[in-house]
């Protein structure tokens, strides 16, 4: 219950963000893909930055996580192909919507509601990766490794 | 009212905004030492639809990030409901029922993506790449380079039709 509340609020927080720094207008993201404005790349540059000292801060203090009492600790995959052609697919989505799943659901907060095509349309592909991947390996994917699948 | 609240609420610069998404970033793993992400919450949902109690903290933070937008919203007295895509439609269908079309489609097209990516935009872009995650890495080039070429050549073809 409590990582539920806290997981909301930091995505609550997360979408504010993003609507106030007007992430969530495609017209925004259009001008960046087309290297017309560098705003959303200095703002993507300045959290990277922000949150992999801060991380890196909390695993070198040894320090548990508030709630959950777990040590911080993290492992990243090892690159594949899958990484590049997914990214690839993503990529030519992104560039048609002009939007991302996090603005999406922030846009579709503010009211934007031609959002929620983009949604149905997300959780459709989500779906539908979910079961090519388990048709090509059956036992690859339970419920709890889909969850985890994103980094 | 409306005008002031407008005025405190002007476009948030990458310089704050950016800082306060990265701790937000350090607060997931402060927290629940967990990575952040908006893709991995829609995944928990297509795969545990019907099941409320098995959603975790990924399908939270999505439930949070559409509140945080309705938050922001309501608090600049910019809320309101619209079909509108606004100019970021240009390149798109004039027709609202082809464009709705093709958002679905694109849509769908970024979730299969996303998926087989393990990450989208911020569970890569941000999130993976603070954690200096060399998939990330090779995920946010490919995903940014793709979009980046797709979208002058659709802007170049855009033009030629004029």
């Amino acid at each position: 219950m409590k990582t539920k509340f806290t997981a909301l609020v930091f995505g609550t927080g997360f979408g504010f963000v993003i609507a106030w720094a007007r992430i969530t207008d495609p017209m925004v993201i259009r001008r960046m893909l087309r290297l017309q404005e560098a705003d959303v790349f200095l703002l993507m540059g300045a959290a990277i930055v922000v949150a992999a000292i801060g991380v890196r801060l909390l695993r070198a203090f040894g320090a548990r996580a508030v709630v959950t009492s777990d040590a911080i600790a993290w492992t990243t995959p090892a690159p594949a192909r899958h990484h590049v052609i997914g990214s690839v697919i993503f990529g030519i989505g992104w560039s048609v919507a002009a939007t991302c799943p996090g603005p999406m659901l922030a846009m579709i907060g503010q009211g934007r509601l031609a959002g929620l095509f983009v949604a149905a349309g997300v959780l459709a592909g989500l779906a539908l990766q979910g079961a090519a991947a388990r048709r090509r390996m059956p036992t690859a994917l339970t419920a709890d490794q889909a969850s985890a699948t994103c980094v | 009212m409306k005008e002031e609240s407008a005025m405190y609420f002007a476009r948030c610069p990458w310089y704050v905004a950016g800082p306060l998404i990265g701790l937000i970033i350090v607060g997931l793993r402060l927290t629940l030492n967990r990575p952040f992400g908006a893709a991995g919450g829609l995944v928990e949902l297509v795969e545990r639809f019907g099941n409320r109690r098995a959603l975790g903290a990924p399908a939270f933070i999505a439930l949070g990030t559409v509140l945080g937008g309705a938050l922001f919203a309501v608090l600049s007295g910019t809320f309101g409901f619209t079909w509108q895509y606004g100019a970021g439609a240009a390149l798109l269908p004039a027709s609202n029922v082809s464009q709705f079309a093709m958002l679905t489609l694109a849509g769908l097209v970024m979730g299969y993506g996303a998926r087989m990516a393990g990450g989208c935009t911020s569970g890569h872009g941000l999130c993976g790449m603070s954690l200096g995650s060399r998939a990330s890495v090779l995920a946010t080039m490919t995903f940014f380079g793709t979009a980046v070429l797709l979208s002058s050549l659709f802007a170049f073809l855009a033009a030629q039709q004029q």
